[in-house]
């Protein structure tokens, strides 16, 4: 039903429409600005529904595939003989798999909720939608993108509007917080950027009968991986053709820019400290974005371009991932247990659980890889909900240090009650969703590095310590006077707190909802690792 | 010595002498004075080849003539611009131009 | 074969389940009706679970059960289940009785309480977690409510969320208890990746390990069943990781009673029933097994005789009966183990609720400033002495027959085993003679105001006291039938003349004892405490383990975190200034040059050009 409808552009392209129409309502109807911002939140998310209903995980993403011709740019010399020209080709080209479909599931759900947050905005609104709407085009691109330039471009779009949504509307150490963000994403882009020139000036070469191309089309750099005989026979009588062939340095070179253009944005240590500061300064509604979907952008280019395009050089560094892993587990959950402020406590948390995605991709198993985006959209779904507390919670009292919090279950029954809900699924309670991810991605690495993985299950313990330690000091104890009368959560606080609660329920009691999506998003690179690496 | 070794040894003197102001004058007056000079050294050199060169020709006087009017062109602005200045600082001194400064 | 009730037993979770749901949706304002949701939720699983276990024991059915699919990943399935089994069965009659009384008891004793309605939500999302832990056929699905229960238990004993006391235990137990957790968890991947075709279900496991030669190695297998034993030892409060057990008595009583006496903490000795073959094919592991139960017994036992307070007494006791359990199984009877908790179950929740009713009436928890209720509050004072009976060991009582049996397999194994055991069970009849002499005999302390309970909490005390009684005989050395028809293998009972009149003689010299020093005071009650100061305070102080723990585990953790956390500060982040810093001190040098003289810009220019042309000169003669 949705053969001659292109709904991936229209989710991609859907909130840069809402931006527009932000941009053209008058800057002080607030209300105005707000209500369309959400509906153009709802509409991308009633699409994503809409193709999840329809998708077909056995035929995986190929139903969905939007594919042109965006740009050529020819080029002016005869590269390889026996052709008469060449040129430079980049395409826009949008497919939805079981991989990217988690995501983008997650992104419709978290923008909507995070839009629902913004009620806590209090100045410009008119600008801060219009930003808000225009990273969302971007993230949506980024998941969906299948060129090597539009996924560049569209992974740009997010940090423009990401650096100003934090830089204007954060709290005190806002700016420095944003300069930051900026500098370390800007030096992931660079690398990313390097590795993906390189890739395209390599790989990307392909050949019709009179013309070689060279372009970022993602499918033809896997083909031409997956079948290196048909770039060699290309090229093969070819004097100086060599150098279009990714030799094992240029791959390794590659691989380790990959790696690092998308670690800083995991973030993987030691590159993490600008999250802090992102996380702790932030609006909580652009912090739900942040830390919700930003931050499994990361996740998700080192799966779609890590280990996809390099399941040789991922394989021979697992165990480094491995450990790397343990260490972003470890490290940001010892360090949570002895934070004073909550969102601190939040930050160093999510350096832990995406040090357990980081596991999974080590694990280089169906099941450790699944649980690597289970955990993903897990993480996400559960920071989105504590940071819609916290934002709540900022509201009322004003701050946010554990010392001076205390006994508000009195005082705001449901939203301590949902709080506990967002703690415990945090430090991987079975029955919520949390518990699956870390489960799978164990699961999945546990057959190959039993002893790494059974350090890095040390992590669920100080989860537990430091999950219980902050929440219950936001919520149990004495409750003193100055938080005795305060007020529950209003309504439209109220409707994504459940929202969200209800979902990591239901992904904690029913994972095969997720799972079934992702049946066959891993084949290609299984297949690659059995026959390349030799299983 | 020919004519035009003799007639580029001149130039060369008037041009180092030139920039020997340029370089250590502090009136900005004399600056000008001394930029002058340099192209004047110039106009010498573009005269002197299109009389005694390889190729003699005309193009050489006519390109110092338009010199000569690009300098005064350029010396009318300069003296403007030392005014205008004059009148907000009260000096000519080259030292204290330093708006550009890092 | 016609339905049956077993095919039906995933309702008896389910019943709880909805109850929750419907008290969690009706919000505060069911302080009337909350409680009759809980009480009909649990009396449905109740009757359901009957039918279940008479079904069983009259028709001697095949075991049954059912699973799903759960979690589909490539050629992997994990899937979620249910299985009757007689030992199954057996729990699920123990859990919902004691959880329908339980919930009665609570009608009185929480009556009070504004958020009355929360708790009996959070009994029956206890009950529920509590049965599917039961019933549940793969250690994975039994690891998730193992784990739902052990939150429950955190709310609960959280419940008065107000005092930090609470606060505190509730933490305390929940992250104990997660020790114990990751070390079931590790277990769990172990047998994930061990088992031929990923294969957790317990009639798998059990084949896998029965097998003689099996496909695992000792090693390894000795590595799973010490891994399983850690999680039990957390669970269900052995040394060294019980020290929570006993700061749990914060919550609620009808919760001791509860979770924290009949049903949850006895979930580690149901996990090790559960996953026996493991064990049996590991001598090491049951070696570890029966020495930790035994250490714990008589250690938790000592700890009870010094303590002041009616519910930690209990709680000790409680650990130390469920050492016995332990030690049961370690010397591989699994029958007398569970028929232990199955006796346990009731007299520990008899005293916990007549606890729960003394303290209602006395309005204090320390026994030194009680007294002489016997005669205000005659039936818990009578219902309590017989749960006391059962738990010293004194026939006809219950406790007397179940301990009876551990204590002949224990002899049957090990001569110190067995002695250890019955030195603890004399330390158990004396701390509950001076429990009980203490709190119901001699002149009341207090100015008469203590009253008898309400009859919706005296009548569950009858009940439990009436099983108390009678609840030994479904296996007495004489004729019993719970022991063959649990393991089905018929039953061994050999040496028990010698083991009876031991555990008699001990029960009664224990008791003996209490009533001279609390009741004659021919000896002084400072008999002890005034040659073995030393000695007392460290019983009072219950061998300074949680000092212990707090200075050679946490103090350190926390230390190290905040050496981590300065590491991250000024290390990790300070390389991250130190380059933006020089960066932007590089600039500065730079624009120092730049300093807008354009004399010196013309001279430098001047230089530059120089150098080019000697260079290109100098090129020329090279």
């Amino acid at each position: 039903m949705l053969d001659n409808v292109p709904i991936l552009s229209l989710i991609t392209f859907a909130p840069l429409v809402g931006s527009l129409i932000v941009l053209l309502l008058p800057g002080q109807r607030s209300q105005w600005l707000r209500i369309t911002a959400i509906a153009f939140t709802v509409i991308p998310l009633a699409l994503t529904l809409w193709l999840f209903a329809a998708y077909e995980p056995s035929v995986g993403g190929a139903a969905y595939t939007e594919h042109e011709t965006w740009l050529t740019i020819p080029l002016n010399k005869e590269l390889l003989q026996g052709f008469e020209s060449s040129q430079l080709r980049f395409d826009y080209h949008l497919t939805v798999d079981g991989i990217s479909m988690p995501l983008v599931i997650l992104t419709g759900i978290v923008s909507t909720m995070a839009a629902l947050a913004t009620v806590h905005i209090r100045k410009r609104w008119k600008t801060f939608y219009v930003l808000f709407l225009l990273l969302l085009t971007g993230i949506y691109g980024v998941f969906l993108s299948r060129d090597l330039v539009l996924f560049f471009i569209f992974f740009e779009v997010t940090l423009i509007p990401m650096f100003f949504l934090i830089g204007i509307w954060g709290y005190y150490g806002r700016e420095k917080a944003a300069t930051r963000f900026l500098v370390y994403n800007g030096l992931g882009s660079a690398a990313m950027l390097l590795s993906f020139l390189l890739l395209i000036a390599t790989l990307g070469l392909s050949a019709t009968d009179s013309q070689v191309i060279f372009s970022g089309n993602y499918d033809v750099l896997l083909a031409n991986l997956t079948d290196p005989q048909a770039m060699a026979n290309l090229t093969a009588d070819q004097a100086g053709a060599a150098e279009f062939l990714l030799n094992d340095n240029m791959r390794w070179g590659a691989f380790v820019l990959l790696m690092i253009a998308f670690g800083i944005k995991v973030p993987i240590f030691p590159f993490h400290t600008w999250m802090l500061r992102v996380h702790t300064e932030a609006p909580p509604s652009i912090v739900m974005i942040h830390s919700g979907i930003l931050l499994k952008m990361g996740v998700y280019g080192l799966i779609r371009f890590g280990a996809f395009l390099f399941p040789e050089q991922l394989h021979d560094w697992s165990t480094i991932i491995a450990i790397l892993g343990v260490i972003n587990i470890l490290y940001g959950a010892i360090i949570a247990c002895v934070q004073r402020e909550f969102k601190l406590v939040l930050a160093y948390s999510s350096i832990s659980h995406m040090g357990i995605v980081l596991l999974g991709i080590a694990s280089l198993e169906e099941v450790g890889l699944q649980g690597a985006i289970y955990q993903s959209v897990s993480h996400g779904l559960i920071s989105a909900l504590l940071f819609l507390i916290v934002g709540s919670l900022y509201e009322r009292t004003q701050t946010t240090q554990l010392d001076e919090l205390g006994g508000l279950a009195k005082s705001m029954p449901f939203m301590s009650g949902i709080l506990l809900v967002g703690g415990l699924a945090s430090l991987g309670l079975p029955g919520l969703s949390g518990f699956v991810g870390e489960f799978l991605s164990f699961l999945g690495l546990f057959g190959s590095m039993k002893w790494i993985t059974a350090i890095g299950v040390l992590g669920v313990l100080f989860a537990a310590i430091y999950v219980l330690r902050s929440i219950l000091s936001i919520t149990y104890g004495r409750t003193p006077e100055a938080f005795e009368n305060m007020k529950d959560a209003r309504f439209i606080e109220a409707l994504p707190m459940i929202a969200l609660a209800a979902l990591i329920v239901l992904l904690g009691v029913y994972p095969s909802i997720l799972t079934d999506l992702m049946q066959n998003g891993f084949n290609g690179l299984l297949e690659q690792l059995h026959t390349r690496v030799g299983g | 010595m020919t004519m035009l070794a003799s007639y580029l040894t001149l130039a060369a003197v008037l041009f180092c002498v030139g920039l020997y102001g340029v370089l250590t004058k502090r009136n900005a007056i004399v600056v000008l004075l001394c930029i002058e000079l340099m192209l004047n050294a110039v106009n010498l050199n573009l005269i002197a080849f299109s009389k005694y060169g390889v190729t003699p020709s005309l193009t050489g006087q006519i390109f110092s003539l338009f010199t000569m009017t690009v300098a005064a062109a350029e010396a009318a602005v300069g003296m403007a611009v030392l005014i205008v200045w004059y009148r907000n600082r009260a000096t000519v001194n080259v030292d204290e131009f330093d708006e550009l400064r890092g | 074969m016609s339905t049956s009730f077993a095919e039906y037993a995933w309702l008896v979770p389910v019943f709880p389940l909805a109850a929750f749901a419907i008290l969690t949706a009706m919000g505060k304002g069911a302080r009337k009706t909350g409680p009759w949701i809980g009480i009909i939720g649990t009396l449905a699983s109740l009757v359901l679970s009957l039918c279940i276990a008479f079904e069983r024991m009259t028709d001697n059915a095949d075991d049954y059960s059912k699973s799903i699919e759960w979690l589909q990943v490539g050629s992997l399935k994990l899937s979620a289940g249910f299985e009757v089994t007689n030992l199954t069965s057996l729990m699920l009659v123990v859990v919902t009785l004691v959880s329908f009384l339980v919930n009665v008891y609570s009608q009185g004793y929480m009556r009070d309480d504004d958020r009355i309605s929360t708790f009996f939500a959070y009994v029956a999302l206890f009950t529920s977690s509590m049965l599917g832990l039961v019933l549940s056929d793969n250690l994975l699905t039994f690891y998730i409510f193992w784990e739902l229960v052990g939150v429950c238990s955190f709310l609960l004993v959280g419940f008065w969320y107000h005092k930090p006391e609470a606060k505190a235990a509730a933490k305390k137990a929940f992250i104990v208890t997660r020790i114990g957790d990751l070390g079931l968890l590790i277990a769990l991947l172990l047998l994930f990746w061990y088992m031929p075709d990923h294969a957790l279900d317990f009639t798998t496991i059990h084949n896998v390990f029965s097998t003689p030669g099996g496909v695992i190695s000792v090693g390894i297998t000795t590595l799973i069943a010490l891994l399983i034993f850690v999680g039990a030892v957390g669970k269900s409060g052995q040394f060294p990781l019980h020290t929570w057990l006993p700061d749990a008595m914060e919550g609620p009583t009808p919760i001791s009673a509860l979770i924290h006496a009949a049903t949850m903490v006895a979930a580690g000795v149901f996990l090790v029933a559960r996953t026996f073959p493991i064990f049996e094919a590991s001598d090491a592991a049951m070696t570890t097994v029966a020495v930790i139960g035994a250490f714990t017994a008589i250690f938790a036992a000592s700890i009870g005789l010094a303590q002041n307070d009616i519910k930690r007494i209990l709680a000790y006791s409680t650990v130390s009966q469920l050492g016995y359990m332990m030690l049961a199984l370690g010397v591989g009877s699994v029958s007398a183990a569970m028929f232990h908790l199955f006796t346990h179950a009731f007299f520990k929740a008899l005293l916990f609720l007549g606890a729960g009713s003394v303290i209602h009436g006395a309005h204090t928890q320390d026994i030194r400033e009680m007294g002489g209720l016997g005669k205000t509050m005659k039936i818990t004072a009578w219902t309590f002495g017989i749960g006391a009976l059962a738990l010293s060991g004194i026939p006809p009582f219950a406790g007397f027959w179940s301990k009876d049996a551990i204590l002949a397999a224990a002899l049957d194994k090990n001569g110190i085993l067995f002695a250890v055991g019955a030195i603890a069970a004399f330390f158990t009849a004396l701390y509950m003679a001076r429990l009980y002499f203490l709190v119901f005999a001699g002149k009341p302390k207090q100015d008469g105001h203590a009253h008898e309970s309400p009859s919706v909490m005296t009548v569950p005390l009858i009940v439990l006291a009436i099983l108390s009684v009678v609840a030994g005989f479904v296996d007495t050395p004489f004729k019993g039938w719970l022991g063959e028809w649990l393991t089905g293998e018929a039953p061994e009972h050999h040496g028990s003349g010698i083991v009876m009149v031991v555990s008699v003689a001990v029960g009664l010299l224990g008791i003996y004892i209490g009533w001279l020093v609390y009741v004659k005071g021919t000896v002084r009650r400072d008999a002890v405490s005034s040659r073995a100061p030393a000695l007392v305070r460290t019983l009072e102080r219950k061998y300074y383990i949680d000092e212990l723990y707090d200075l050679l585990i946490v103090k350190p953790l926390r230390s190290f975190g905040k050496a981590l956390q300065a590491f991250d500060d000024y290390i990790v982040d300070g390389v991250v200034r130190l380059a933006g810093y020089s960066t932007s001190a590089l600039g500065r040098l730079n624009s120092r040059l730049q300093s807008g003289q354009v004399q010196t810009y013309a001279l430098t220019a001047l230089i530059g050009i120089v150098i080019l042309a000697l260079a290109i000169a100098g090129r020329r003669f090279w």
